[in-house]
């Protein structure tokens, strides 16, 4: 693997030239491209998204419009950040969101190819910024508890073991940046509904309303158009947060035993107390 | 109907119906693979299973009607599936790389659609012997079907090796992703044994398929003859 850039000015590093081919789109509607833009005087300490900014600084000093993207921690933990570079969401390196990427992982005079997520149920906004709600529709028809409000609970009245905790740990890792589905042949939401449910249903606070979680963030998944699983596992290659395929066998499991109990069997008689879950 | 309708619009059910009757056909395979090893015990062995068969005829033909039905359900849900994928995805990438997918997982609609002629090839050559005019369709000197003969005839060709030969590297291909696929869409997976389950799969694909070429080679090499 060439390091990048070999040459040496100043006691520090810097690549010399990039080449790079960005989808540029003005709206939802328009038509899009490809567009090659040249950078120069990339430091490899930078991180990608830094030489972005780089190039918007050239564009913005040549009057151009700058290239739309999306960011917002640069820390791998908010999920904003969303970029397929040279075909793979996210870039080369396993286990970081974009903005971990460091312009160090590029030889010099490299040219990189920037697109934006492509699935249908995240239509393009501008450039390289796609419309991610469908994944908070999915969240909002049960990716999450009831509880009452009132005084916080005490610590360790629900007691949960270390398995379950770890293993809720790790689906809850999820920060929702789509890029299982970007990586998909389907394009697939299965490890984002997978690593969700997987987490509620773990812990015993998910419990009450496992059977109609399952159910209806199933249903939400294929209404927004995501494709089904083809078992290939793109997607946990790709994820930053390295959640498993595992927990799509857990969300089948699930699915499976939702549909053998149904959905109704609590709610035949109405609930003593009127509580609505 | 609309409860139907209902069941199969989602995407996992289907998946789940689909790896369902997909392990079914597996498990034809197998046996099939297996029955038809007998040709290495001579023309009594083959013939004398292939009569059994047909003298069971309501046992026969309900196998055949279930295959059938399984058959056409696992290639209805797996069309409608992959249908609804292509949808997934309008615009395409320019730069594509894959990290995990496997050969096979990636051709599964092409070795599928390979499949099915094979299979149609299939039983209108040796069930029917519709395909080749020239085919011994005599019986035995115990007046059974001649089945052993029917083999002999068709797989000193080399054609028909030819054709075989594709039908089982499709159905090799299908099987080494399907089976380990299928169980996962089942949610059958564990932390120690799910090497094993990969294992699995491509274990018995090369199984059915060494068992079933074994045959053909065998003929065609005249280690076997009339
Ligand atoms: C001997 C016949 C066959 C056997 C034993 C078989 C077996 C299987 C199994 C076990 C699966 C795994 C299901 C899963 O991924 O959960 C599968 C998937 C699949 N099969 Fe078959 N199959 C056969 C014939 C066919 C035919 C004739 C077609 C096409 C017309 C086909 C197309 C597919 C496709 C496209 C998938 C992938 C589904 C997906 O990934 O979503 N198969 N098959
Ligand atoms: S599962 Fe991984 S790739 Fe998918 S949304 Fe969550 S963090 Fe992103
Ligand atoms: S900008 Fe927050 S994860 Fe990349």
């Amino acid at each position: 693997m060439l390091v990048a850039g070999r040459k040496r000015r100043g006691g520090y590093r810097r690549i010399v030239k990039l080449t790079l081919r960005i989808w540029r789109q003005r709206g939802p509607n328009e038509r899009g491209g490809l567009v090659t833009y040249q950078v120069d005087d990339i430091s490899p300490d930078m991180s990608f998204l830094e030489m972005l900014d780089a190039l918007n600084q050239q564009l913005i000093m040549a009057g151009e419009e700058p290239v739309a993207f999306e960011h917002d921690c640069r820390e791998g933990i908010c999920g904003s950040c969303s970029l397929v570079i040279d075909g793979v969401p996210h870039g080369p390196d396993r286990g970081v969101t974009t903005c971990q990427l460091y312009m160090r992982r590029f030889a010099d005079g490299k040219t990189i190819t920037i697109e934006p997520w492509r699935a249908r149920a995240f239509p393009i906004v501008k450039d390289l910024v796609v419309d991610r709600r469908a994944l908070d529709r999915i969240m909002q028809a049960g990716g999450y508890i009831s509880v009452n409000t009132g005084g916080a609970v005490d610590g360790n009245t629900l007691l949960i073991g270390k398995e379950e905790a770890e293993t809720a740990m790790d689906a809850a890792s999820c920060i929702g940046c789509g890029a299982c589905v970007a990586a998909c042949k389907n394009a697939s939401a299965m490890l984002f509904v997978a690593a969700k449910v997987a987490h509620l249903a773990t812990l015993p606070q998910g419990k009450p309303e496992r059977t109609r979680r399952v159910m209806a963030m199933v249903q939400a998944m294929d209404r927004e158009g995501f494709g089904s699983c083809g078992n290939q596992y793109e997607c946990e290659a790709v994820c930053p947060k390295n959640i498993s395929v595992r927990f799509i066998a857990l969300l089948n499991r699930e699915y499976l035993r939702a549909g053998i109990l149904g959905t109704k069997m609590p709610a035949q008689s109405d609930p003593p107390h009127g509580e609505s879950y | 109907m609309s409860r139907v309708k209902v069941f199969f619009n989602s995407s996992v059910n289907s998946k789940i119906v689909a790896s369902l009757a997909g392990l079914g056909l597996t498990g034809f395979a197998i046996f099939h693979m297996l029955g038809n090893l007998q040709v290495f015990e001579g023309s009594d062995a083959i013939n004398g299973y292939a009569s059994i068969l047909r003298d069971m005829p309501i046992l026969l033909w309900t196998a055949r009607m279930g295959l059938l039905i399984v058959a056409g359900l696992h290639i209805g849900l797996v069309i409608r599936l992959a249908l609804r994928n292509r949808q997934g995805r309008p615009v395409a990438y320019a730069v594509r790389r894959y990290r995990a997918a496997s050969v096979a997982s990636r051709t599964m609609v092409l070795t599928g659609s390979l499949l099915l002629f094979f299979i149609i090839f299939h039983l209108l050559h040796l069930t029917a012997g519709l395909i080749d005019a020239s085919a011994p369709d005599g019986l035995d000197i115990q007046g059974r079907v001649d089945v052993y003969g029917k083999i002999i005839h068709a797989f000193r060709n080399p054609l028909y090796v030819g054709i075989y030969f594709v039908g089982q590297l499709a159905l090799g291909l299908h099987l080494s992703h399907a089976i380990s696929s299928g169980l996962q869409t089942l949610g059958i997976e564990h932390a120690a044994l799910n090497r094993l389950f990969k294992l699995a799969g491509s274990g018995i694909a090369l199984f059915v398929v060494l068992g079933n070429l074994s045959i053909i080679f065998a003929v065609f090499l005249g280690l076997i003859r009339a």
